[in-house]
């Protein structure tokens, strides 16, 4: 009797200790939120801008990380604490035979204020670049936020008086990053690309005559009722009309005769008001002359809501001139076929 | 206006009957002892004692024990039990004498032939008496008969009882529903105190985390005494803890092995229990009951989103396992003075994996996900008491620190998101039919993102109660005056960690994270699901890749905030009630007054238009309530054997704390607030019952009872279209639909229940060995709400529906052969559809579908300590199935296939002086 007891407590003893978390063996936990590193990335995936330009650049930034604070609810960038080195370098590149022929030089910075840049303050970030590898590097230093790593280029290489149909760009990868390693990462997969845009195609900034009544009151049409301003607007309260086609988005400025007064960084100007509509491009080709054009931006409502538009149709580029022909969809209505005359 | 008849009526039968028995007190005695089986010594509990020539009776308790003050002089007892023959004591006491009886009774032999043997009438009998017996309307489950049916856990032992239905989760009973109420309208007691939920946001307990090898016995009980707590409208489930009842070393327990066809894997299954009184006298006992359970088991299941045009498969497996440890230790000082600790605890783990695809073709998506979550809940339960038995009143207090945990430190899901074309259709409704080529293809898969969770839910009762009773004689009739207090102090929480991951590129395709599939087939082989994710993996390649993914911060801190909450609920109670005793009729009668202090700390969540997070405010709320809630019982006996009760009681049921808790998610973006309510009363009940009840002297019962309960302020979920918010003061948003719980609708509850149960000893040959159990309960119901068709137009339209929860038919049959040695049962659990969830109109009410689980058993006794038993559960492998609109829309079907156990009970040192 004694053994059968002693058998049977040791039986269950050995199920329980057997079966005793044996549930949680096999997983592996991931790294918290806490222990999650720091990680540098490009601040965009792209820019672009007319074949001209003597200069671009790209801008490293942090993720956004929870507040210690608790008081940006969305996040914010919590600036590292020791400075790391971010190694990049030139991925590809097409339209030109070597990285050296298009960059020249280059500069890296951070902005200290709105006016105040580092390199006002004499701050070094170290930047150094192979314009014949195409590798580089540069500081990211502790306590800030983003920095921009700027090129000199060649503005003669791209600028020439034919639409181009072959792609043209050049792409940056962060190939590591040295210093803090265990808490500072980088993205390996988010690329930079910069293409140079053709002043050719539809690229570039475009202007309405605003004293052809016609085209005015056309254009009044086409985005009153996105904008009450230009609802109200008077031929003779303004000083031009221009459109400007940039790196995936569109800008419509209506330049007033009305001026105001405008400090900025210590400088006061007298400058004209503007009303400003912006879009990004949905679906635009850059190497046509004539083709299908798609632009989606959003209005804020009154409750702060975000309400769509969208304005679609096709442009047609003769000479010096830009047909732009649009039907446009806000709030459940739309707008008839307008079609606007632009000239360079 | 009835609620202060029976207050009066109640609180005059007290004054009387305590001025009418100050004049009767007289030279008074005190007999204290137990009842046993003459032959095995199991104490029985239920077992009448009456002073002949008077009115005079007690009943023993749950482990057999009685005591009772009466008249010094010479008295005769008359000590009866059902299925045992009627045993007359004659005993002299003295003024002021406390005297010993232990009392063997006989069992009529020509019907409990087996019981020395089996056990097997014997915890059915000890369960009827004590039904028999009660003041009130209750059913009462031993522990023998729990074992008499294949049921691991507490809610899967309650399904068995009449008015009893459950809501089961992985095939497994989860939550008890009691005469068509949702869980919360019934509260969770382990000896006699309740217990906290280890769940966020509710006040039910899950009753899978309970073994039912830790429980000596589980009373339901339907009509509730002013010595019970008031927030009770469904009924009140009681369980009870073993307790220590053998002068020897008294050792029994099981080993079982068990299979489970749908995963093709074992589980495992053991008991071990010790009890013994120590000392000359026995003062002291000490009893420890252990138990594990670790099975593997899982579903398969689809889903359908009708208006969306969506299906999912989901393939679960689980690993889930039951711990229990209970002890109770007491020391009896004498014959009027003991002390007493029970403690309980119980450890419930699950580690899910859930599996799924979701078929999206308007979106021409398919998303491919497994979750991998770990649950841990824990209930811990110590109550510490004394009782004290004077010539002429007696004092019971007790204790209780009781804690409820559900901790998940990881709920892990991963989501790829496919491109692929897919359609779905539904030519045989009871299977989708899915065209969707290449969709177990895992290189069609790309990154969408990872959800890294972990809660703990918190909450924590610590109570302190009294009562003093004191008995009386009034002429030829007696009775006893009941007076006491409690106090219960609760402390609930609730915290989250939810982090989810996106990334912009640079992840691999699924079939770099995925593994062999686990089971052999899908559905019958109706799907090929292909090899499924692994998140572990996944979590390797993210802790080796953190650069590749971006934590969407703002949804951390919506859900974070939205979720977590602490509140703290102070109940204080009182309560006078008079049991009286005349020939044939007790009367009972009383008030209670329960107080409730609640206060709350939580968060606001404002969501601006732009689907932005704005704000997070801290908020603080609270709110305080009070009941009196009049109790009237009557017991009638038509006949030594037959019970006509009535009952009128007043109840309550308190919110769920995820109700009242006043944290709020202002989306402005969706033009939609849901507002925690912090001024939601409690649902008050008004419940009426009548049965009759009838007992066979072989050990059986056939009953038929009435119930009607009238609910005020029920609590339903309100749309307040185009409200300004706040509801109060000055608006900082002019128009948004607010979504709250409110009171303030009536719903009425009704229904009959019928039980059968007893040996068919009356038919003849080998038919005359079978038993049968059965029960059924019909229950109505209406409750009003706003209608799904009101608008900004018509806000205040109502409409009528059925309570959620509440099924019209609900039974059980069960049909046994049982000889001396050989025992074979098939049982049949019978759950009516039911309205699951209130949709945004009738066709999107979400019905769960009837159904009828079989289990078969059977058990051989090797000898007077071994028995060999064998179970399989869900023989038919009945599915789990919702159906929206109509019964041929089914929204939900999950199969769990059927298991088996085979195991061995013993029984060891169970004989006295052995």
């Amino acid at each position: 009797m004694q053994r059968f007891l002693t058998i049977a407590a040791l039986s269950f003893l050995l199920v329980f200790v057997a079966g005793c978390d044996k549930q949680k063996d096999d997983i592996v936990m991931p790294l918290t939120s806490e222990e999650f590193p720091q990680v540098i990335r490009f601040d965009d995936e792209g820019d672009g801008d007319i074949e001209d330009e003597d200069k671009f650049s790209f801008k490293l930034v942090l993720n956004d990380r929870v507040d210690p604070e608790g008081e940006e609810l969305g996040g914010k960038i919590v600036p590292l604490e020791n400075d790391v080195t971010v190694s990049f370098e030139v991925s590809d590149f097409e339209g030109f035979a070597k990285i050296s022929d298009y960059i020249l030089d280059g500069t890296a910075f951070y902005e200290v204020d709105d006016c105040t840049t580092s390199e006002d303050n004499g701050v070094d970030l170290k930047l150094v670049f192979d314009r014949n590898t195409g590798k580089g590097s540069v500081t990211f230093p502790k306590d800030v936020e983003e920095i921009e790593v700027e090129f000199e280029v060649s503005e003669d290489l791209f600028d020439d008086n034919k639409l181009n149909t072959n792609d043209r760009f050049i792409e940056f990868e962060i190939t590591g990053v040295s210093g803090d390693n265990k808490l500072v990462t980088y993205n390996p997969d988010f690329s930079f690309t910069y293409e140079p845009l053709d002043d050719e195609s539809i690229s570039g900034e475009w202007a309405l005559d605003p004293l052809d009544a016609a085209q005015f009151a056309a254009f009044k049409k086409l985005f009153s009722p996105i904008n009450e301003d230009v609802a109200n607007l008077k031929a003779s309260e303004v000083e031009e009309i221009l459109l400007s086609v940039e790196y995936n988005e569109v800008k419509v400025e209506v330049v007033l005769k009305e001026t105001e007064t405008v400090t900025e960084c210590g400088d006061t100007d007298v400058e004209n008001k503007v009303i400003e509509i912006e879009a990004d491009l949905e679906e635009l080709d850059l190497q046509t002359l004539d083709g299908e054009i798609e632009l989606v931006g959003e209005i804020e409502q009154d409750d702060e809501t975000l309400e769509e538009f969208v304005y679609k149709g096709e442009f047609k580029i003769t000479g010096n001139k830009l047909e732009l022909s649009l039907t446009g969809e806000y709030d459940g209505d739309e707008t008839d076929e307008v079609t606007l005359v632009f000239s360079k | 206006m009835l609620k202060l008849k029976l207050l009066f009526f109640g609180l005059s039968l007290i004054t009387a009957l305590m001025l009418q028995a100050q004049t009767d007190a007289g030279n008074r005695a005190l007999i204290k002892g137990s009842i046993r089986d003459a032959q095995n010594k199991s104490k029985l509990s239920g077992a009448t004692i009456l002073v002949m020539g008077s009115t005079l009776s007690t009943v023993a308790d749950v482990n057999g024990n009685f005591s009772l003050s009466l008249p010094a002089g010479n008295q005769q007892l008359l000590v009866s039990y059902l299925g045992y023959t009627d045993t007359s004591i004659s005993v002299s006491l003295q003024n002021g004498e406390t005297k010993l009886l232990n009392i063997n009774l006989s069992s009529t032999s020509s019907e409990l032939g087996g019981v020395v043997v089996t056990g097997f009438l014997q915890g059915q009998a000890r369960a009827l008496n004590q039904q028999k017996t009660a003041d009130n309307i209750k059913n009462v489950i031993s522990s023998d008969q729990i074992g008499r049916f294949p049921d691991p856990n507490a809610a899967e032992a309650l399904q068995r009882v009449p008015g009893v239905n459950i809501e089961r989760d992985q095939g497994e009973g989860r939550y008890v529903l009691v005469r068509g109420l949702a869980p919360q309208f019934t509260n969770m007691n382990v000896n006699g105190e309740q217990i906290p939920s280890p769940e966020a946001g509710v006040r039910f307990v899950a009753l899978d985390a309970i073994p039912s090898d830790q429980l000596a016995s589980i009373e339901v009980t339907k009509s509730l005494t002013p010595d019970m707590d008031g927030d009770a409208v469904g009924g009140s489930v009681n369980l009870i803890t073993r307790q220590a009842n053998n002068q020897n070393l008294h050792v029994n327990g099981s080993l079982v092995g068990g299979y489970n066809n749908l995963m093709k894997q074992p589980n495992i299954q053991g008991q071990l229990s010790a009890d013994k009184r120590f000392g000359k006298d026995q003062k002291l006992g000490v009893l420890v009951n252990t138990n594990y359970y670790h099975n593997h088991l899982g579903s398969d299941n689809w889903e359908q989103s009708v208006g969306d045009n969506e299906v999912e498969l989901r393939d679960y497996e689980l690993v889930r396992t039951r711990m229990g440890l209970s002890s109770t230790i007491d020391y009896k000082f004498n014959n009027r003075n003991e002390v007493y600790l029970r403690g309980l605890y119980t450890r419930f783990t699950d580690r899910e994996w859930r599996r799924r695809y979701v078929f999206v073709p308007e979106d021409e998506e398919i998303e491919k996900m497994t979750k991998d979550r770990f649950e841990e809940q824990a209930i811990l339960s110590i109550n510490l008491g004394a009782k004290h038995n004077f010539n002429k009143f007696y004092v019971n207090y007790e204790g209780q620190y009781s804690e409820g945990r559900q901790n998940t430190p990881f709920d892990h899901e991963l989501s790829f998101i496919g491109g692929l074309p897919s359609e779905l259709s539904f030519p045989d409704p009871k299977f989708p039919t899915i065209n969707a080529p290449g969709f177990n293809d895992n290189t069609n898969y790309e990154f969408n993102d990872v959800t890294y969770g972990n809660t703990l839910a918190k909450d924590r009762n610590l109570t302190a109660k009294f009562e003093v009773g004191v008995p009386y004689t009034l002429k030829n009739s007696t009775g006893v005056f009941k007076f006491g207090g409690k106090v219960r102090f609760k402390e609930k929480s609730f915290s989250i960690t939810e982090d989810v991951y996106e990334s912009e590129g640079g992840v691999p395709d699924a079939s770099w994270f995925d593994q062999d599939p686990i089971k052999d087939e899908f559905l019958g082989g109706r799907f090929n699901l292909g090899r499924p994710l692994y998140v572990s993996k996944f979590n390797n390649f993210f802790n080796a890749n953190p650069g590749l993914f971006e934590l969407d911060v703002e949804g951390k801190a919506i859900t974070e905030a939205v979720e977590a909450y602490d509140a703290s609920e102070d109940v204080y109670a009182a309560f006078a009630m008079a049991k009286h005793q005349w020939k044939k009729l007790m009367l009972l009668g009383g008030v209670r007054y329960e107080s409730t202090s609640v206060n709350y700390n939580s968060k606001d969540v404002i969501i601006d238009g732009a689907g932005d997070l704005a704000a997070i405010i801290p908020v603080s709320g609270g709110t305080t309530y009070d009941f009196f809630l009049p109790q009237v019982q009557a017991r009638y006996a038509l006949s030594n054997f037959t019970n006509l009760r009535g009952a009128a009681t007043f109840s309550y049921a308190r919110p769920n704390f995820e109700e009242i808790v006043p944290a709020q998610e202002i989306n402005v973006e969706d033009n939609e607030a849901t507002l925690g309510n912090k001024e939601l009363k409690p649902v008050s009940a008004l419940n009426l019952d009548a049965m009759y009840e009838h007992y066979f002297g072989n050990v059986g019962i056939v009953s038929a009872g009435l119930f009607y309960k009238k609910l005020d302020d029920f609590i339903y979920r309100r749309v307040i279209f185009g409200s300004p918010y706040p509801l109060t003061g000055t608006p900082t948003i002019e128009s948004i639909d607010v979504i709250q719980a409110q009171n303030g609708n009536v719903a009425n509850v009704g229904g009959i229940e019928l039980a059968f149960q007893r040996k068919l000893d009356f038919l003849p040959g080998f038919l005359k060995n079978m038993s049968l159990y059965t029960n059924y309960t019909y229950t109505d119901s209406k409750a009003t709400i706003q209608s799904r068709d009101a608008n900004e137009d018509k806000p205040d339209e109502e409409e009528e529906i059925k309570l959620p929860g509440q099924a019209d038919h609900v039974g059980n049959f069960s049909l046994a052969y049982e000889s001396k040695k050989f025992v074979v049962r098939a049982s049949v659990n019978f759950n009516g559809t039911y309205l699951s969830e209130v949709g945004g109109n009738k066709d999107e009410d979400l019905y769960v579908k009837n159904r009828a689980q079989v289990d078969l058993s059977a058990s051989y006794v090797i000898n007077k300590r071994f028995r060999l038993f064998t179970e399989f559960l869900n023989v038919t492998n009945q599915p789990f199935e919702t159906y929206q609109g109509n019964e041929n829309t089914f929204v939900q079907r999950e199969f769990y296939g059927w298991w088996a156990r085979l195991g061995v009970k013993f029984d060891l040192e169970k004989i006295t002086g052995k």
